[in-house]
């Protein structure tokens, strides 16, 4: 742990940092990539390698710092970092990206949610943050169900406070400690979740103004017209054996998923 | 007692949102329903809503009931949360006449129950 | 080897325009001893295949699609496009894959630089002379040309119109009112000239002039006549050869496609019906390789449009002074059941060609309930006094199954003309004559059936002969390995249909094929209901009705005719139920309107007794309902409700009293042939005049039922024969 972060200094004070991004160190460290095939085409997107390797090397320092929250590792559409966490590890890996040196992942950029109704822990709540000083951005995943709470970041990021009001009122993830939870985009006395997968894209209610009554009623939807459908699988994919795109994610090697 | 053990085993498997036994859970839904009960006359005075003070706390009684058979403590503590933001938006008024009225359901017709009923309004 | 001459396709053909004439397939069907399998290695995956097996299909077999345009499976190999060219080790060129057989020990290379470029390269010359005209292109979406130039062809252009001489641009031709040609689309794959030439029989299409001259066409101008044209515009792999009375209406990813099944002929063509917004689009063809392969007949295929004009959407109820007056269902329920009550037993229904089976249950249902036993269908069969020619399966159905006919070596067709009755069956019938040495011959009016056949007359003193073995012909069936006798159903609802039916039935049991299994004798049906009718005990004809004088009658979408104004009594309360207003429901003092097959969930048994379900596409138009829901409701409001609420329950019902009607897609096994001709023996009686069909020519083709009859586009066609003809 000493030796990497004195390497780590080492490269600071050693001026390589002036190229930006984070870790510049990592040349120094011994990375396992495969020497990448150039890539010539002129319609497809060269890979950033030196972004990649830093991205690589900074998700072990991680893994290896946090080891008790950091579960998994993993490079998405070939250079964007994400950290996968335990949801009980939100507030000391968030403090520790926005409070380390050589992360400084001051700003929260966004906080999303996803549902998979099939997982056991059928939320995902992905934290985007950006470090302005080492102009970079990473990805901070953990998971929930309908009932587990998630401690608000909001004291860390003071931004987090919409963002967890909105995923509690699109997905209904409840955020423990958060100052004001209530909902934000959806009206007063509105039932349900709408992000959620078994939500119906037309709702269950519909409103409308009742002459009689003076006012907004509020009345169980029945569809009058029918969805416009678009048949969105792509003909062309008809020879799949032809097409051999990147894999999504690809899982870094950390010392933790060794001794697993 | 011996029953109640394995219940508690349960919830302490789980992270608890913010009850950790059925009688603090109990305890907070009769807050809430006390808090409401105690609003139900300036909700009555300030919304306008053609509804007397029985009326709403018959309506109260109905809503609290609707969740009688609920036993899982964290869907308790859930559904309490919703109904203190509920509340919430009632005493501050940020809800109007409109949404209070919606507890009604006034307009919504009863639909068709039996084969005939459903073939002569189209409705399968 | 590959290329064995289809010498009975080439003396079909008059003119010499043959431009393919070898196929594939053939050779599978040569038996050869126990071929030995050789080894090839496709992108270095080893595969085991039967000599004589193309690269293409060697491929196909480990999953690995080689792009091709002219290929078809069903049609000859061509091997003009060149899409389909290979490496293949040690070789100095790529090789077309669709058309060399593989060798011993090849190693073919599916993806390999070599192959890239040649792709690349047929594409840049077909992309060199084929308009970009893509946003206004009715293929667009679902083009092979588009869909392999996105995965095959090179990522730039290198074309430059330095001079300005534009691309290649050809005159349309006019082929009729029901495909478009747009002739600069045409990439020359002849696959159209190759389906009309080997399929459909019609040897209109082929070539002129070549190189950069190279045109598909008809020659001279002509209409592109027969009962499949529509079929050219599904194997067109580019937008040369589009859809009519389709064009420019939808994208094909904005439909919705539902899975459903033909009512328009009795043999139950598995289809796709495209919505949008609420309205047939299109129907296209589904592939079932036991029924329709993948063909679909013209009026199957164009005459949806029909389902959007001359409907029935409100109830009615005949005023006073004779008006159809538009009013509510309960009005109409009402006035509906006061008329059955009043009536006593004295209720009886007849079926249409268009009805499903859940509604003929609900009816037989309700009237079993009144104590009436007067269920009709429209078409008659002949029954004999006492017992019923309907009560075995086997003497109404067509019990070879479709599949097989191909495979039988002499048929003998009676009054029928298949090539109009039931079109995909007269492609089997083609099938079995051009590739596997079927004999065909004929009873009845001299028809045209796009192949040669025996013409023994058209007198039914014939039958006779036959089946009393006087006549040469019968000695032929009886030495026949695999015989089939296929009499149309039109030709047993004459007066004297009861002698067909037992002579021929009688003959054809007589006759000992190879095979054990093997079943001589079938009936060829017209009408999609026919058969779901007599399965569950209605009787064929409507004979009994107009006996017995009802005071009620339902007509369950019966336009042909059977029933009209003199036929039954005067004061008879005529119920209409069904879903076009045609020759029904003028006599009708109450019209409830039906859904059409599109619109609801059914179930339909074809011609060989395969039971199949239609699903919902869209919603009835207006007040229409689901037609067993209107027999269940009316049912409640004369007090004797039917036990059953939904779709799940009538079907339980319908299982009680026939299992097999909702085994969807299976074909169960028919019995007691012998019995069957021994009753049918007994009442046997002589035969006179002439035998005859209704539908001769391809202008009686197109509009037979209440759904054709009523569309526009059927009615084009019929107008363009006529004129053809006259011209002719």
């Amino acid at each position: 742990m000493a030796s990497l972060l004195r390497s780590i200094s080492l490269g600071l004070r050693s001026g390589l940092a002036q190229n930006s991004g984070i870790l510049s160190s990592a040349r120094r460290l011994k990375h396992s990539e495969p020497a990448v095939v150039e890539e010539t085409r002129p319609t497809v997107r060269k890979p950033n390698t030196v972004q990649r390797a830093h991205f690589i090397d900074f998700g072990r320092y991680v893994a290896e710092c946090l080891p008790k929250y950091v579960q998994k590792v993993q490079l998405t559409a070939g250079e964007e970092l994400e950290i996968l966490i335990a949801p009980e590890g939100v507030l000391p890996v968030l403090q520790f990206l926005k409070d380390h040196h050589q992360a400084q992942f001051s700003n929260l950029v966004d906080i999303a949610g996803m549902d998979i109704p099939s997982r056991e822990y059928r939320f995902e709540i992905i934290y985007n943050i950006l470090s302005v000083r080492f102009n970079s951005r990473i990805r901070v995943k953990t998971y929930t169900d309908e009932l587990s709470p998630i401690d608000s970041c909001n004291e860390i990021f003071k931004a987090a406070n919409w963002y967890e009001r909105e995923i509690w009122d699109m997905y209904g993830v409840f955020f423990a400690n958060h100052p004001d939870l209530r909902r934000i985009l959806t009206d007063y006395g509105f039932e349900g979740h709408p992000q959620r997968r078994d939500f119906p894209l037309s709702g269950y209610v519909e409103l409308r103004y009742d002459d009689e009554k003076k006012r907004v009623v509020c009345e169980p939807l029945e569809l009058a017209q029918e969805f416009r459908k678009f048949d969105l699988s792509a003909p062309w994919e008809q020879f799949p054996t032809f097409r051999n795109a990147n894999p999504a994610t690809e899982v870094i090697e950390t010392k933790q998923a060794e001794q697993k | 007692m011996a029953a109640k053990e394995p219940v508690k085993r349960v919830i302490q498997q789980v992270r608890p949102i913010l009850s950790l036994d059925r009688d603090e859970a109990r305890r907070r839904v009769l807050n809430l329903y006390k808090a409401w009960y105690r609003t139900i006359p300036f909700i009555v005075d300030k919304f306008d809503i053609p509804k007397s003070e029985e009326q709403c706390k018959s309506k109260l009684r109905e809503m609290f009931l609707r969740h009688k058979e609920v036993s899982d403590v964290r869907v308790i503590d859930m559904l309490v949360i919703k109904g203190q933001m509920e509340l919430k938006e009632c005493t501050k008024q940020w809800k109007q006449k409109g949404h209070v009225m919606n507890y009604w359901q006034e307009t919504v017709e009863p639909k068709p129950a039996d084969f005939l009923s459903k073939f002569m309004s189209g409705q399968n | 080897m590959l290329r064995v001459p289809l010498t009975r396709a080439i003396c079909l053909t008059h003119s010499s325009r043959v431009l393919v004439t070898a196929s594939a397939r053939l050779q599978s069907n040569i038996p050869a001893k126990a071929p030995e399998k050789v080894e090839v290695f496709i992108d270095d995956q080893p595969v085991m295949v039967a000599p004589g097996t193309t690269v293409l299909q060697a491929a196909a077999q480990i999953g690995v699609e080689i792009p091709r345009f002219c290929y078809h499976e069903r049609l000859a190999v061509a091997g003009n496009c060149r899409m389909c060219l290979v490496e293949v080790e040690k070789s100095p060129k790529p090789v077309a894959a669709c058309a060399m057989p593989v060798m011993k020990g090849w190693r073919i290379k599916t993806n390999s630089e070599m192959t890239r470029k040649a792709r690349e390269g047929v594409m840049e010359f077909l992309l060199a002379n084929h308009p970009l005209d893509c946003p206004i292109c009715d293929q667009g979406g679902e083009c092979d040309l588009q869909d392999q130039a996105m995965v095959f062809g090179s990522d730039r252009s290198r074309f430059t119109d330095i001079d300005h001489a534009g691309k290649r641009a050809v005159e349309d031709k006019d082929i009729g009112p029901l495909v478009k040609t747009i002739m600069t689309r045409c990439i020359h794959c002849t696959r159209c000239i190759r389906f009309a030439s080997e399929i459909a029989g019609v040897d209109d299409f082929g070539t002129t002039g070549r190189g950069n001259e190279m045109q598909v066409g008809t020659y001279v101008e002509k209409l592109f006549l027969t009962e499949l044209s529509g079929n050219v515009i599904d194997l067109c792999p580019v937008g040369a050869l589009t859809n009519k009375p389709y064009s420019f209406s939808a994208r094909p990813w904005e439909v919705r496609k539902i899975d459903s099944i033909d009512v328009l002929d009795a043999l139950g063509s598995n289809i796709v019906v495209s919505t949008r917004t609420g309205e047939v689009l299109r129907i296209l063809p589904r592939e079932n390789e036991d029924i329709n392969e993948e063909w679909l007949s013209d009026k199957s295929r164009f005459a949806c449009d029909g389902l959007k004009r001359q409907r029935l959407i409100t109830p009615m109820l005949r005023k006073p002074n004779g008006e159809l007056e538009a009013v509510e269902w309960e009005t109409a329920l009402i006035g509906v059941a006061q008329a059955v009550q009043n009536a006593g037993d004295k209720v009886a229904a007849v079926a249409g060609s268009l009805v499903d089976a859940e509604q003929l249950i609900a009816v037989k249902d309700l009237l079993n309930r009144l104590g009436s036993e007067l269920l009709c269908t429209e078409q008659k069969f002949p029954t004999a006094d006492g017992t019923s020619g309907t009560d075995f399966r086997s003497n109404y159905l067509l019990n070879s199954s479709i599949a097989a006919c191909e495979e039988a070596d002499l048929v003998l067709l009676v009054g029928t003309n298949p090539r109009y009755e039931a079109p995909l069956l007269n492609t089997r019938l083609r099938k079995g004559y051009v590739h596997k040495e079927q004999d065909i011959a004929l009873i009845g009016p001299k028809v045209d059936l796009s192949y040669r056949y025996e013409h023994l007359g058209n007198s039914s003193s014939i039958v006779q002969d036959i089946a009393s073995g006087k006549h040469p012909f019968a000695q032929r069936l009886k030495s026949a390995k695999r015989p089939l006798v296929i009499v149309g159903a039109n030709a047993l609802s004459r007066s004297d249909g009861k002698a067909f039916l037992a002579g021929l039935h009688s003959f054809a049991n007589q006759l000992t094929p190879e095979d054990k299994n093997w079943k001589v004798w079938n009936v060829l049906q017209t009408n999609a209901s026919q058969v779901a009718a007599l399965d569950m005990g209605y009787k064929a004809g409507v004979e009994e009705i107009v006996a017995a004088g009802p005071k009620v009658l339902f007509l369950l979408g019966a336009d042909g005719g059977a029933i009209n104004k003199d036929n039954i009594p005067k004061d008879c309360f005529v119920v209409y139920l069904g879903h076009h207003g045609d020759n029904g429901a003028p006599l009708a003092h109450a019209i409830l309107p039906g859904a059409a097959y599109t619109e609801k969930q059914a179930t339909y048994v074809n011609t060989e007794g395969r039971a199949q379900q239609t699903l919902v596409a869209i919603t009835p138009p207006g007040m229409a309902r689901d037609d067993w829901k209107i027999i269940r409701a009316l049912s409640e409001v004369i007090g004797t409700s039917l036990p059953y609420d939904n779709l799940d329950e009538i079907r339980d019902r319908l299982e009680d009293v026939a299992p097999h009607l909702v085994r969807y897609g299976r074909l169960e096994e028919n019995n007691f042939y012998a019995q069957a001709a021994q009753l049918a023996k007994l009442q046997a009686s002589s035969l006179q005049g002439d035998i005859d069909v209704k539908q001769r020519t391809l202008a009686d083709f197109f509009m037979t039922d209440s759904i054709s009859r009523a569309s526009p586009t059927m009615a084009k066609c019929v107008q363009a024969v006529k004129k053809a003809q006259a011209t002719a």
